[in-house]
């Protein structure tokens, strides 16, 4: 086995990594409000969503061998060099991802994957690298507006649903809508293993054409559709429970007329806008869906201090994965070859098990996701230690009404 | 300036289709809950039984939902069905 081949070989297996996380990290956006309402007991929930993950990202056509197109320009490296960065970039957003689910929140999986490619990209090519408008137009802007839409409709969606139904006996209300709640929310699953689960492919596409292995007007092999279909699907039933947590109690207590709100809304911007070409992150759909409800119904509490916090942690996504992945290229680079990419998935391994075994102090699981949410800082605050505390809270919390 | 104005072209769609769609049908929805439980006779057991309009009122309302998200699955599946069977939905 040549050197070259290990190398295609740990990119081909971070990718299918970032996949899974991503997989995991998305649950929530469509299944929390089901699971939080009742509609779907947990499992059932995972199960069904991983099932639309994999069949949706089987309808998925990707042909073209880019990646982040628009966002960085890597046109001007290739071979060994353009494996490196696309490494560094994948890197870069798994850990990104594995940090934000370690706090529960619910973040942008390709606003990780892009800020690990930007800063591999600066750190290699220089800032002709990143497109900045595109940066602009891809993902800053549509980040900005994701949510504001998402809230307008679900609000709109939640007030008119009251309004009509104040008259309906309250079993009759929920019973109707956690049906009408499910099915919803099954588009929004299949509408994101559709959309996300391409990303990898195209990526995956990308390094075997860096390498060498096929050019880069083959078509797709069908080995990278099913391997990206399975690692996105594994990662979507495994569940991002402390994520599915925050979204389905921490941001709003919701009911089932508004679960249905907040997914139909989800499911209708998701679906025009990927039809219009605007980039809006299902993860930003959803949570401004869920906050709309919220808005919507007279009463209902929305806890800002958690929404704050997301806020930040959208913010900081993208520098923070340029950040990580500008540092695994340059210490890939300084080490050189093969050995330089073995350190740094060793790095990248090491780190994974250490956020994996920090969660397990405070484990969230199909047990406990619907616990009361308690206490947890009103103001929006982001630092580690406070996050960490609330965790703990949240965690003897649980512990005691679950004994 | 040019990427602005793109935004902005497809923003106000994003907006009126979310509204439409995102907003109307979970009303639409509601209103067949609201057509089953109008009139509806409450048995001695504590169930009720709708009218036969309540039932058809429902039936249309929840037809409609149906058809849009079968549309949108659809719509999910186009550019798949376009390169693999050669069939054109939208």
């Amino acid at each position: 086995m040549t050197a070259e081949l290990v190398v295609l070989l740990v990119v081909v297996v971070t990718a299918l990594a970032f996949d899974f996380t991503n997989g995991f990290h998305d649950t929530g956006n469509a299944m929390a409000t089901s699971i939080a309402t009742g509609a779907l007991r947990p499992k059932v929930a995972v199960a069904l969503s991983a099932t639309l993950n994999l069949v949706g990202a089987f309808l998925s056509v990707e042909v073209a061998a880019t990646v982040a197109k628009g966002v960085v320009n890597l046109g001007s490296v290739s071979g060994e060099a353009l494996l490196l960065i696309v490494f560094a970039g994948l890197v870069g957003g798994i850990l990104w991802n594995l940090a934000t689910w370690l706090f529960g929140m619910p973040s942008s999986s390709s606003h990780a994957l892009f800020g690990g490619l930007i800063g591999a990209a600066i750190a290699s090519i220089g800032m002709n690298g990143v497109e900045w408008g595109g940066v602009m137009g891809k993902v800053i802007l549509p980040a900005l507006l994701a949510p504001v839409v998402a809230a307008l409709v679900a609000a709109v969606g939640t007030k008119l649903i009251y309004r009509i139904t104040h008259a309906v006996p309250d079993d009759t209300k929920s019973k109707g809508f956690r049906i009408g709640q499910v099915g919803t929310a099954s588009l929004v699953s299949l509408a994101h293993g559709t959309n996300d689960a391409q990303k990898t492919m195209g990526v995956i596409f990308l390094a075997l054409v860096a390498h060498g292995s096929i050019s880069a007007d083959a078509e797709m092999p069908f080995w990278v559709k099913l391997s990206c279909a399975v690692a996105i699907a594994l990662g979507t039933y495994l569940g991002g429970w402390r994520i599915i947590r925050t979204l389905g109690k921490g941001l709003v207590e919701i009911a089932a007329p508004q679960g249905m709100a907040a997914e139909s809304s989800s499911a209708a911007i998701i679906l025009t806008s990927s039809h219009l070409g605007l980039p809006l992150s299902t993860t930003h759909v959803a949570t401004g869906s869920i906050l709309g409800t919220g808005l919507g119904r007279r009463g209902a509490e929305v806890r800002w201090g958690v929404a704050g916090r997301m806020a930040v942690a959208w913010l900081i996504t993208l520098p923070s994965a340029g950040i990580v992945g500008a540092i695994c290229w340059a210490l890939a680079h300084l080490i050189g070859g093969l050995p330089g990419v073995l350190v740094v998935f060793a790095l990248l391994v090491a780190l994974s098990v250490f956020m994996y075994l920090r969660s397990r102090r405070q484990p969230v699981d199909p047990t406990n996701v619907n616990a009361e949410w308690e206490g947890g800082p009103t103001a929006g605050t982001t630092d580690a230690a406070a996050a960490g505390a609330e965790l703990q809270a949240d965690a003897d919390a649980t512990t005691r009404s679950n004994p | 300036m040019d990427l602005l104005t793109q935004t902005a072209n497809s923003l106000w769609q994003v907006v009126l289709v979310g509204l439409l769609l995102g907003a109307g049908l979970p009303a639409i929805f509601a209103l067949g809950l609201k057509s089953l439980s109008t009139g509806a006779r409450t048995n001695p057991d504590g169930t009720s039984t709708a009218t036969t309009a309540g039932k058809v009122g429902a039936a249309a309302c929840f037809a409609v939902v149906l058809i849009a998200i079968i549309a949108g699955i659809l719509m999910l599946m186009q550019n798949f069905l376009a390169s693999s069977f050669g069939i054109h939905v939208f």
